[in-house]
């Protein structure tokens, strides 16, 4: 007799603890996606979780893609996105606001034995998309014009992903277009570019530069773009000494679009959520002011206006 | 009382068997929801052009397989290579040879072997494999490589299967009665000789089927694999380029799954495949035993 009460009794806890109340589910945020938006958004949960204590806020990072998978099977109230959004995914219903603008950066060895001609050259888009795309760049050499200077090995990203997906449409293609070797994830991919003195690769900023010193990361070195493609690195093209400096040339728009890039919250349709809706115009208003400190370039205030529009 | 006796036996024997219907249509009912999943492929493409052709440019909506299952079987096959004549020497060593203290010492080595993540062994891979075959592997033979290679997915794949391979060796070794190998020495055999004709022809379906399982596992294990392998689609028999096996795509691209058209069907496919290859392997082992136990 005694074993069955507590059966039952077992059963009537497992069955209360099964369903939560209405109100715990709707203060209740799920959110999984890009690693470039994820130090921004602990901030801001963190944040927001300070002024409305009964919000919950859960995150996390699985790259773009897995954002835009959660999303649309619904496993996330909201989604972490940072490439340009494909129109075949607004078809399926994809609603966004833009929150804030980081960069990829082409990257390089430190120990890249032409880095001084690198530097002083720089590279301009054709012959990335030489070396990325269709190949033809395939030696150290075309610096200089010599041949066989040291095969260039192309490195880019193994797993769907924003950064991949920004530095192809900055080179006119789809990730799946870029050659090289795949390498999960964006540390490991610095990690690698790092000790391959003849490898060159992408980088999301968080991982080139350390977002406390502003300095770049023991290793890794900036390829500057040459953006009018004069042959050489201006002054005024020249703007890669530090994290400040880059995101002063993203925000003026000195560096190109893409690889700079917006970065968005998703979501599938306009939030029914209140309290989501709630804390998606908190970060485009209040949460503002915390984006430059996180590393990030604010975005243009009408650009904020039309975003802040779209909730309502 | 007899009454409530049968109603028991009736009702545990009834649990037994549905569980064990469970268990065995989890396999079929997995084979069905992936071929349900991945049929819109089939709309576009034959089989044969799925399967037969190299060109994979998802957005232009052409899948072709083969490089990602000739990798897949590459890599399989080179960690093959690599770990079964170790495992099957160190277990007759351990079994045979070895004293009773090492093999004590030796088996929960084994088990800790067998129970590290297969994250950890990736990341070895990385700090310690690739940089390997760039600047001393390739170089001797001549041949310059990233590292990030079919052979860095081989190498660490070996040394992963290496643990669960020889555990089962160990078992099916100790299954040969000692009289047996005695019965030879006796007759004046000497003791490689003994091992030879009576303890490894005695376990030769044991050691079969443990080569069977080993090789099953290497074929799906996926996330140390993604971490070496270089993750390129390219048809190269040279081992020191980069490969992408079937588990590397299913996990790479499951991201992007959703946005471009029929890249889900495509993805369902390769797990379809996997599915068939690894239960097509078992099967062969399989039949590779039923001869063996025959002799």
């Amino acid at each position: 007799m005694k074993t069955k009460i507590t059966i039952y009794l077992l059963a009537i806890g497992i069955l209360i603890s099964g369903c939560s109340t209405k109100s715990q589910k709707e203060n209740t945020l799920n959110i999984s996606g890009a690693f470039a938006l994820y130090p921004l958004t602990v901030k801001w949960a963190e944040e927001y979780q300070k002024l409305h204590p009964e919000i919950r806020i859960n995150i996390s990072a699985g790259g773009a893609g897995k954002g835009m998978a959660d999303v649309l099977s619904g496993t996330v109230d909201m989604g972490m996105f940072s490439r340009e959004i494909e129109p075949e995914e607004i078809e399926k219903g994809i609603w966004w606001a833009g929150l804030c603008i980081d960069a990829v950066i082409p990257t390089i060895s430190a120990d890249n034995p032409y880095l001084d001609e690198i530097l002083q050259k720089g590279i301009t888009r054709d012959q990335f998309r030489m070396i990325f795309v269709t190949g033809s760049i395939a030696d150290w050499g075309f610096l200089t014009n010599e041949a066989n200077k040291g095969i260039i090995e192309v490195y880019t990203r193994a797993d769907a992903c924003g950064a991949a997906g920004t530095w192809a449409s900055y080179l006119d293609c789809r990730q799946e277009d870029l050659k090289g070797i795949g390498i999960y994830g964006d540390p490991g991919l610095a990690e690698a570019v790092s000790k391959n003195p003849n490898a060159i690769a992408y980088n999301n900023t968080a991982y080139v530069y350390d977002i406390n010193t502003g300095q770049k990361r023991p290793g890794i070195e900036v390829v500057p773009i040459d953006i009018n493609e004069n042959g050489t690195i201006d002054p005024e093209e020249n703007f890669y000494g530090s994290f400040h400096s880059l995101l002063a040339a993203v925000s003026e728009e000195v560096y190109p679009y893409p690889p700079a890039r917006e970065l968005y919250f998703i979501t599938k349709g306009l939030p029914v959520k209140k309290s989501l809706l709630d804390f998606i115009r908190w970060t485009l208003t209040d949460g503002q002011k915390y984006v430059s400190d996180a590393g990030y370039v604010p975005e243009p205030g009408e650009k904020i206006v039309k975003y802040l529009n779209k909730t309502y | 009382m007899l009454k409530t006796g049968t109603v028991w036996k009736q009702l545990s024997s009834g649990w037994m068997v549905s569980s064990l219907t469970v268990i065995l249509s989890i396999p079929f009912l997995i084979g069905v929801a992936l071929l349900i999943k991945s049929t819109p492929l089939f709309s576009s493409q034959s089989l044969w052009q799925l399967i037969g052709t190299s060109e994979w440019a998802p957005s232009e909506g052409r899948f072709g397989f083969l490089p990602f299952i000739f990798s897949s079987f590459y890599v399989t096959i080179l960690s093959f290579l690599f770990a079964a004549p170790v495992c099957l020497l160190s277990a007759i060593y351990l079994t045979q040879f070895a004293s009773p203290r090492l093999s004590t010492i030796m088996h929960p080595v084994i088990d800790i072997l067998a129970g590290i993540p297969s994250v950890i062994y990736g990341v070895w891979g990385i700090l310690i494999i690739v940089p390997f075959i760039s600047q001393v592997a390739a170089p001797l033979f001549g041949t310059t490589s990233p590292g990030y290679s079919i052979l860095a997915g081989g190498i660490v794949l070996a040394v992963m299967c290496i643990p669960y391979m020889l555990n089962m060796l160990i078992e099916t070794f100790r299954t040969v009665p000692v009289g047996l190998r005695e019965a030879a020495l006796s007759l004046g055999a000497t003791g490689w000789e003994s091992v030879k004709h009576v303890v490894i022809r005695k376990s030769i379906s044991g050691i079969i089927s443990s080569f069977g399982l080993g090789l099953a596992k290497a074929f799906g294990e996926t996330l140390a694999v993604m971490m070496v392998v270089g993750n390129m689609v390219r048809l190269d028999a040279n081992p020191f380029q980069a490969g992408y096996p079937l588990p590397a795509l299913i996990a790479n691209n499951y991201g992007e799954m959703l946005s471009i058209p029929r890249y889900d069907s495509a993805l369902m496919f390769a797990a379809f495949l996997l599915l068939v290859i690894i239960l097509i392997i078992n099967l062969v082992f399989r039949y590779f035993i039923y001869k063996a136990q025959k002799v």
